[in-house]
């Protein structure tokens, strides 16, 4: 137990020590130099608004964070297939991955109202939108692990006559697991910022209301406690969301070399 | 078009940078005329007509201002008015008052719409009577959620219709007959109508919350510290609106070129459909631009009760009419 | 030729006629070479980087095509138990699976053949005992050191009870005393099972302790300039390495390879 503290402390001490002081500089600065709260509210009011609002911004989080996992599911699902599909030949590949960049570049707030259409508005067009917005990295870091198989390996698989599935299924997947993480960790992390932006767009109003919705709302009203608040639990998701992918990704990896790991 | 909020915040670091950009009025030079800016909340459309109208007719220079008209500024104008960053934005009433009780110190000076143009658009064939009917029947309404939706929710609480956020464009609209969407009358049912859609309109105004709109505010400092100028700043575009509701051709045209994503006909129709919007009963016995204590009064009260503000603060603050301007 | 077992049947016979590899560029690895190889014999192939070593490896091992000439790998006439393989390969490094156990790794040429997952377990368990390492069956490559690991591909190697085995300077990265040790360990492996070697290293006294036949080759293009009998007895063990048979057969080894190393 001790030494489970200690190592909790190691790791968790300096950032949290930072998020404390960091802080009380803050709140110190914001009632020292009498900042307008509209452009930075006390940390102080920050937190007991989340205090205060719980039940309607837990809500609106919870709302926000089905969609993000939805659409990181569908980013981690979808991503990898089609990886696999592009990692399946030289000619598909160069045929199809520059249309994958797609996903990268495509103005969300063009392509929200269609999905809306497509989709109806809510959590199918507002996961599709997050899904579009975190597949890209899924789909080159997981490329990138299977195309950077280790050549003697593929060799010897050859030489012992693999199929091509025996060879993906037993080789080329399983030696890009370290890159498919790396993926799937900036995919955790977009897929909040897609939720939330997509709620601005196409996000259902009232009791399903996500985190996006109230930050628009709140800061047209000028609460802009609130709006941080809402800021506060999507970052929040985002890094819960990062930290299972990593919890996961060390489960998974735990046998490998340290180097693979990261 | 307005869905100009979200958008706006998005590009929010854009607007604060080209806000502190170029002046480049010749008339900078000239100690006997005054140089202030005025940010738009908006790109250049007929909701702003008068300000350019005033600037193309000369009003502005006949009153001694060189105005720099900003266009594109963002949502929340006044945080820049409150900074120091633009002398006069346009904004709307509610937002005055929400910005005075965060200890902004912004008050109106000019009110271009007596009747605010949002409203909500739904498909003719719904058969709709009022705006009531809205929120009496299943469905769709796009909408963002503030305050004019908030007092609309207050008051059918058991609207039946699902409520979604206002996504940019029409697109929806066209695609789906049983939703509405929110609107400013003089936009969106434009564009809907050059798309073959037959949009009937309703003025949330007749649902009992009408803010004055397109508002142009100015630092309370400035009003305390240099009246001369807000009465010639209030003159001016007395002067620039009266043109531009008698005639709006030639300014449409500048600002066709201003903004091309907004061609001339849908120009010369939104001029049209605004018209008695700004120019009403009220504006007939007193002047364009002006307001009155018991609206303001009346608009605190109500924000008062959807727990937006925390108090209602007395109104005659929140504005100023040439009579009521300080003495030099 | 020195050939300790006479009767070794257990290997494959290798023939190369004319193999020339140019590859896309004009770089051209090996010259016309001729070369044979016996049934059950150990052979080493020394030579400067770059002159072609590892390209004559892989185009024995089919992995490449030759540019021009002929590559046999003949089955030898009596042929081992079900789900023998003919050929295997040991990398300059262990390419081991790093989500495998030892054994999974062990035994993962014979899963890709198809064996049965009881019979290559027990199969890659004896591989490994054979090799020393009967007792870190369910360890990951990451807890091994790195003569434990080469020993693991070793025993991949060897799993199938191959008729050839390549060997790619396979313990060149190992320390001194490891790499003794493994060569030991390979003799003693080919001496059970007669399979033919053939064993690419830089290292003369490697090549001289642990094959019957040196073939030396010249800096690229690769060609052979010495091809000789070991003239030790067949019996190898550590001690030989300080003999003064051993000491003059490296002597006569090394020089071939200053030779190549000198030419072109």
């Amino acid at each position: 137990m001790k030494a489970f503290l200690q190592r909790w402390g190691t790791a968790y001490g300096p950032p949290l020590v930072v998020l404390i002081v960091g802080t009380l500089l803050l709140e110190a600065y914001v009632r020292w130099t009498h900042v307008p709260i509209y452009l930075a509210p006390r940390p102080s009011d920050v937190i007991l608004t989340l205090h205060r609002e719980r039940a309607y911004l837990l809500a609106a989080s919870w709302s926000t964070a089905k969609a993000a996992l939805v659409g990181f599911g569908l980013s981690a699902g979808v991503g990898v297939a089609i990886a696999l599909a592009l990692a399946s030949s030289a000619w598909v590949r160069r045929a199809f991955y520059p249309y994958t960049v797609f996903f990268q570049t495509v103005p969300i707030i063009a392509i929200a109202p269609m999905l809306s259409i497509w989709l109806a508005p809510g959590l199918k067009a507002v996961a599709a939108c997050a899904f579009i917005v975190s597949v890209f990295p899924v789909i080159a870091n997981t490329l990138a692990g299977l195309i950077a198989t280790d050549p003697a390996l593929v060799d010897l698989f050859r030489l012992y006559g693999a199929s091509r599935t025996a060879a993906m299924l037993k080789l080329r997947f399983p030696a890009a697991l370290p890159n498919v993480f790396i993926g799937l960790r900036v995919a955790a992390g977009l897929a909040v910022i897609g939720t939330v932006v997509a709620e601005f767009l196409v996000g259902e109003l009232g009791e399903e209301q996500g985190l996006g919705v109230v930050i628009v709302g709140a800061s047209h009203n000028g609460h802009s406690d609130r709006v941080f608040a809402a800021v506060l639990l999507a970052s929040a998701l985002g890094l819960t969301m990062f930290g299972a992918v990593n919890l996961v990704a060390r489960r998974v990896l735990r046998n490998w070399h340290a180097s693979a790991r990261t | 078009m307005r869905a100009r909020r979200v958008v706006g915040r998005i590009g929010l670091l854009l607007v604060l940078q080209a806000g502190v950009g170029c002046k480049q009025d010749p008339a900078v030079g000239d100690p006997s005329v005054k140089a202030v800016s005025l940010t738009l909340d908006w790109v250049p459309e007929p909701e702003f007509g008068g300000f350019y109208a005033a600037r193309e007719a000369g009003a502005f220079r006949a009153q001694g201002l060189a105005v720099d008209i900003k266009p594109r500024g963002q949502g929340e104008t006044w945080k820049l008015v409150a900074q120091g960053v633009t002398d006069f934005a346009t904004t709307a009433a509610d937002q005055v008052l929400i910005a005075r009780e965060q200890g902004a110190d912004v008050v109106a000076i000019f009110a271009v719409y007596q009747t605010s143009p949002q409203g909500i658009m739904v498909h003719q064939a719904r058969g709709f009577a009022r705006i009531d009917d809205v929120f009496t029947h299943p469905g769709t309404l796009e909408a963002e959620d503030v305050t004019w939706l908030k007092f609309l929710r207050r008051k059918f609480p058991d609207a039946p219709m699902k409520l979604t956020s206002n996504s940019p464009g029409i697109a929806t609209f066209l695609a789906n007959p049983e939703l509405s969407k929110q609107c400013f009358v003089t936009s969106e049912p434009l564009q809907a109508r050059t798309a073959s859609s037959d949009p009937q309109t309703f003025l949330i105004a007749d649902a009992g919350y009408n803010p004055y709109t397109t508002v142009v505010i100015a630092r309370g400092e400035m009003v305390r510290k240099d009246p001369a100028t807000i009465r010639k700043m209030i003159l001016a575009m007395r002067a620039g609106w009266r043109a531009y509701v008698d005639d709006p051709a030639a300014t449409n045209a500048v600002m066709g070129k201003l903004n091309p994503e907004m061609d001339a006909s849908t120009f010369a129709a939104s001029a049209g459909v605004q018209k008695p919007l700004i120019e009403t009963a009220e504006t007939q016995r007193t002047a364009l631009g002006e307001m009155t204590a018991a609206r303001w009064q009346t608009l605190g009260q109500q924000l008062v009760e959807l727990a937006i503000l925390k108090v209602a603060a007395p109104a005659e603050a929140a504005f100023v009419s040439l009579d009521r301007l300080p003495a030099k | 030729m020195p050939d300790p077992v006479p009767a070794a049947l257990a290997g494959s016979s290798v023939t190369l006629r004319g193999v020339r590899k140019e590859f896309p560029g004009g770089v051209v690895a090996i010259d016309p070479m001729d070369l044979d190889v016996a049934a059950g014999e150990f052979l080493a192939i020394l030579g400067p980087s770059g002159c072609g070593k590892s390209t004559l490896l892989r185009m024995i091992s089919g992995l490449e095509r030759p540019t021009a000439g002929t590559v046999e790998v003949h089955r030898p006439s009596t042929t081992g138990h079900a789900g023998r393989f003919d050929i295997a390969y040991v990398f300059q490094d262990a390419h081991l699976l790093p989500w495998r156990t030892v054994l999974s790794n062990a035994a993962m040429p014979l899963e890709l053949r198809g064996i049965g997952r009881a019979e290559r377990q027990a199969r890659a368990a004896d591989a490994l005992a054979n090799v020393g390492l009967g007792d870190a069956l369910a360890r990951y490559p990451n807890q091994l050191s790195g003569g434990m690991r080469m020993r693991v591909s070793l025993a991949r190697a060897m799993v199938t009870d191959p008729t050839l085995l390549l060997l790619d300077e396979p313990f060149a990265a190992l320390d001194e005393i490891t790499r003794q040790r493994l060569d030991e360990q390979l003799r003693e492996l080919w001496q059970a099972r007669r399979m033919t070697v053939i064993f690419v290293t830089h290292s003369t006294t490697e090549a001289v302790f642990l094959a019957d036949r040196a073939v030396v080759m010249s800096k690229r293009p690769g060609r052979i300039i010495s091809d000789r009998a070991v003239a030790l007895a067949p019996a190898r063990v550590g001690a030989l390495r300080g003999t003064a048979d051993f000491v003059h057969e490296t002597r006569i080894v090394y020089e071939a390879l200053e030779r190549g190393e000198a030419s072109a």
